[in-house]
């Protein structure tokens, strides 16, 4: 594999005769026709939609770990107690492991569930498996109190942590969050939130493994993005391009295929002659095809109102559209023509493999991810097919350390390590707590208020408040005490009677937290802190004195806080 | 020449925190031995999602004003009544709400510059803000912000600086990515490791410090820098912030954010850049009619916000703050003129810049290129005179003495001031290597050359 940086790098040079172009079309009322070379700048230098940044040169990056923690760790939310032994029993070596591995969980009805799911159950949840028409009753038209109206949000909220720290369909979980950013849509909306369960069981959970067009299709006609990006209000009197434009910039081809203002005969054409690229035009047709998506504010379902409309013909992308065509088959046209972009296979193929694997990853898996989501296109289970074939790909056992955890995977990976026990009921008063400072950490779940979802790059999250508010909520988290005053992540009773020095200590927390030895230099600070000047192999006073039980916690804490324990 | 360290905070910071043990430190911030430092505090204040500048400089004569009313029936700020327009020079006026800052505006504080914005077409929010935010339009690539790349090339900052920048906010702006010396925050109260065991909270942090001071990579960087920042805020604040001169936050997250800034300013630490953002201008439907609405309600936050930090800072002697204080308020881009059907507005181009400082030449400046038939651009946005960069160079050389443009802003290479601030012109360098500074922070021992991606 070559460690390569796969995104363009404009050269000054090309930045320089960029700058002549614009200072020489872009000052007056009108743009001038664009030039070759702009197109070229544009267009055939494709970039990706990532972010390349500057202070993210390592010098000296983790040597990858074992599989299982690869796995465990990128695919999941981090080892569980006995995880590892598990996914090492699968095989006899790494790459075996890993495709056995990879397949159960890409087949989640094939693993049993039945403790998460009782915990689920024991929460007292009650609208993860409401209609869509019965919550928009339960929850808008019967006008309850704000509380009421807001719970499928608060519930899916809870249960989106509960599933992290407990359920074995662990990879179903990671790519539910990577979509709900993909087509993020704000929850928290007096308009969302009543529907959120349905939202992410039916649209983002339901089709995570399933085939992009017909997410892309649920998508369009759900209430909650029909309001968050405004085509509910969208007609042909008065046309509101919001949601045509994220459609095309952010959940179909991205904007390395977009071309701006620009005529679209002026478009290269690709493969096919389908342009390479969108442009406004094609925002401006698209939402033309999508006036009359609406949805009925008494029922809460989608709806299509022939009067509003615009029933004369359109050019999406090079795709002609006659006029006056049946109900929904010009919207319907557009989502098919996106769907079926190169641009789109790209793009999505890019932002899963930056997800899975690391920030650089080598532009082969990227162009793998991308034939395979093309050329399954119709199969029903085309996504679980791509990130197959991204987790298959040699790189992926290769890349460590290319990522850091977000606060999602922080507080889930220490949450399951540590066998933390949370009643995640919304009443909960430390479920409250957890997510009041989970959420100080800056990632609240599905409350990124921008269409583009939450960053995903690791220079996003290496900056002081992230960093400083995750360390204060795994000290909280080693300190939190249930009812019965014991400690919700207990520490003490977990570890063994035999285990009593510094060294032990360290040694079973530290392979219980990681799967994995740590480096030298960060295990002598975990022993030298428990020990406290003594000889790292006296039995230590666990069972009789309070304060060095307090400082196996912030010892455990202090793993927690550790550089390997960010490494992804 | 007095060449900034990029390890500044990283490095200088410990020495720094052991020696303040409670007490400021100014004589580090500020020690000007043979007066080459440069003082200037800057503080961006970006507006997400597309500001709608047509209501917030309005057009309130001549002809303009009858195509603004006929675009928007509905959305037009009035020109009479108690909702009217507050006149800046007779041609534009301030939306209502912009009450405080039209007293700034009236005292000569404020620099209104028309028509800004970038030379690119897009009207993605997102690409509009990396390429404003990373100072390189049409590359979205670049590896820093345009405000790191300041504070790499400005050559005129003491060699050690407590704290340098601060991004408000839960995640570090873009301008000052790949700034390894911004500190990233929100809350200072809660800035800190006081949580967990009592007992061994101190040799909790200690041993910390330690694990991240053991090696090499970004991530052990960050951590480090994210436990220099604790030490310094914990020292520094009191829990307690009381404005000065009856200044009066908005009580919301700009309010708090913006008294961040005020008290990191206060405390000389050396603060030299602040950045913080102020959200929800997308107004795509119902955004207020006739200068009343959800519209009215953020701008009378910004405002108000601006108006208090000005006040707050506005002392006498070496309080004096506005002196070297200058804000600058910006969005991705303008709106449409015409309002859409669910009384509001899509997406843009061109817009007002507004420009707060002791030092500011009051006025409306920069070219209006109209708004009548034929003038738009795209036929149906404002269309753009000044490039956002020439404000910020401006800035950047009459205040903050930095003249490497081609540096912070490489490409850019017909800047002429347009007279927004006082301060001594330099000639522009373009020169895009700048005095052999590194983009990353990190001595990688490469060229040696400034480098604009990652290397």
């Amino acid at each position: 594999m070559k460690p390569v940086d796969s995104t363009h790098r404009p050269s000054r040079r090309e930045l320089f005769d960029r700058a002549r172009n614009h200072t020489a079309r872009a000052l007056g009322p009108a743009p001038a026709a664009p030039t070759r070379h702009h197109i070229a700048g544009r267009v055939t230098h494709m970039r990706d939609t990532g972010r390349p940044r500057g202070g993210a040169s390592p010098k000296t990056l983790p040597t990858p770990p074992p599989a299982a923690i690869i796995a465990l760790t990128r695919l999941g939310f981090g080892p569980r107690p006995g995880d590892v032994a598990t996914f090492n029993g699968l095989a006899g070596n790494d790459p075996q492991r890993l495709q056995i591995w990879v397949d159960q969980q890409l087949d989640p009805a094939s693993i049993n569930d039945g403790d998460c799911d009782a915990r689920i159950t024991a929460s007292g949840f009650t609208t993860l498996n409401k209609s869509l028409a019965q919550l928009w009753q339960d929850h808008v038209t019967s006008n309850p109190p704000w509380s009421v109206r807001l719970q499928p949000y608060y519930e899916v909220e809870r249960a989106t942590l509960l599933r992290a720290a407990w359920s074995r369909r662990q990879l179903l979980e990671v790519l539910t969050d990577f979509w709900h950013n993909h087509f993020n849509v704000y929850g928290p909306d007096s308009w969302a939130a009543p529907v959120w369960s349905h939202w992410d069981r039916a649209v983002i959970r339901g089709n995570a493994l399933g085939n992009f067009r017909n997410m892309l299709g649920q998508v369009a006609q759900h209430p909650a993005m029909l309001y968050y990006l405004d085509n509910y209000t969208s007609t042909n009197a008065g046309p509101n391009e919001n949601w045509a434009r994220e459609l095309f910039e952010l959940q179909t081809l991205g904007t390395d295929h977009y071309m701006g203002v620009m005529q679209q005969s002026q478009v290269p054409p690709g493969p096919g002659g389908v342009p390479i690229a969108y442009v406004d035009d094609d925002v401006f047709e698209a939402t033309r095809c999508f006036t009359g998506w609406t949805f009925d504010f008494d029922t809460g379902l989608f709806a299509y109102r022939s009067d509003w409309h615009d029933v004369f013909q359109k050019t999406v992308l090079g795709t002609y559209i006659d006029d006056h065509q049946p109900a929904l088959f010009d919207g319907n046209t557009v989502l098919d023509v996106v769907a079926a972009h190169p641009g789109t296979a790209r793009h999505i193929s890019t932002k899963l493999v930056r997800r899975l694997i690391g920030d650089n990853p080598d532009p082969a898996v990227i162009d793998a991810a991308a034939a395979v989501f093309e050329a399954e296109a119709a199969a029903p289970d085309q996504l679980a097919q791509v990130v197959r074939t991204i987790v298959l790909h040699p790189s992926f056992l290769m890349t460590w350390g290319d990522k850091i955890k977000r606060p999602l995977e922080i507080v889930s990976s220490a949450i399951r390590a540590a066998d933390g026990r949370f009643s995640y009921a919304v009443d909960d008063g430390d479920t409250g707590t957890l997510l009041w400072r989970y959420d100080q950490a800056g990632q609240p779940l599905f409350a990124w208020r921008a269409p583009n979802g939450f960053p995903d790059h690791k220079d996003d999250w290496q900056s002081a408040t992230p960093r400083v508010m995750a360390w204060r909520l795994v000290n909280w988290l080693i300190d939190v005490r249930d009812p019965g005053n014991i400690h919700r992540l207990n520490v003490l009773g977990q570890t063994p009677a035999a285990t009593r020095t510094a060294n032990e200590l360290a040694d079973f927390w530290i392979n219980r937290i990681l799967g994995r030895p740590m480096p030298a230099v960060e295990r002598h600070e975990i022993v030298e802190f428990m020990a406290q000047g003594h000889n790292p192999d006296f039995a230590l006073p666990l069972d009789s004195d309070a304060d060095t039980r307090d400082r196996l916690r912030s010892m455990v804490g202090l793993i927690f806080m550790s550089p390997s324990f960010l490494w992804r | 020449m007095r060449r900034p360290t990029r390890r500044g905070f990283v490095a200088g910071c410990s020495a720094a925190v052991a020696g303040m043990a409670g007490s400021r430190f100014p004589s580090l911030a500020f020690a000007d031995p043979d007066g080459s430092i440069n003082n200037e505090v800057l503080v961006v204040v970006f507006l997400r999602g597309g500001m709608d500048g047509f209501n917030m400089v309005v057009p309130i004569s001549g002809a303009d004003r009858g195509h603004y009313e006929t675009a928007r029936p509905n959305l037009a700020v009035p020109v009479s009544g108690s909702d009217s327009a507050l006149s800046l020079d007779g041609v534009f006026g301030f939306h209502r709400s912009c009450q405080a800052i039209h007293e700034l505006y009236q005292s000569g504080h404020v620099a209104v510059v028309n028509a800004t914005g970038l030379d690119e077409s897009t009207r993605s929010h997102f690409d509009s803000q990396e390429y404003i935010e990373r100072g390189t339009p049409g590359v979205r690539t670049t590896a820093s912000g345009w405000l790191a790349r300041h504070f790499s090339s400005a050559g005129n900052l003491p060699p050690e600086i407590i704290m340098p920048s601060v991004s408000v906010g839960n995640l570090q702006a873009t301008s000052l990515l790949g700034d390894r010396d911004t500190v990233n925050m929100s809350d200072p109260d809660s800035f800190n490791l006081q949580i967990g065991p009592y007992d061994w909270r101190d040799a909790q942090r200690v041993a910390l410090r330690h694990m991240y001071t053991g090696d090499t990579t970004w991530l052990h960087a960050s951590g480090l820098q994210a436990l220099n920042a604790m030490d310094i805020v914990e020292l520094n604040t009191s829990g307690n912030y009381t404005p000065s001169n009856g200044a009066v936050y908005p009580s919301n997250s700009f309010g708090d954010g913006l008294q961040v800034i005020a008290q990191m300013i206060k405390l000389d630490l050396g603060l030299r850049v602040a950045t913080l953002d102020l959200g929800g201008w997308d107004t795509h439907v119902s955004q207020g009619d006739h200068g009343v609405g959800y519209f009215a309600g953020v701008m009378s936050t910004l405002s108000e916000g601006l108006a208090a930090l000005y006040t707050d800072l506005d002392g006498v002697g070496a309080a004096n703050y506005t002196q070297r204080l200058t804000m600058v308020v910006q969005s991705e881009f303008g709106r449409r003129l015409g309002e859409n059907a669910d009384r509001g507005t899509d997406h843009g181009h061109g817009n007002p810049m507004i420009v707060i400082s002791g030092n500011a030449i009051g006025g409306v400046h920069g070219s209006w290129p109209g708004i009548g038939p034929g003038q738009l651009f795209d036929n149906a946005d404002l269309a753009v005179t000044t490039d956002f960069r020439r404000v910020l160079s401006e800035i950047l050389i009459r205040r903050m003495g930095n003249n490497h443009l081609g540096v912070v802003f490489p490409g850019y290479a017909d800047y002429q001031p347009l007279g927004i601030v006082g301060g001594i012109d330099l000639p522009p360098d373009y020169s895009a290597t700048g005095d052999g500074l590194f983009s990353d922070g990190f001595e990688t021992g490469g060229t040696g050359s400034w480098s604009l991606t990652t290397p």
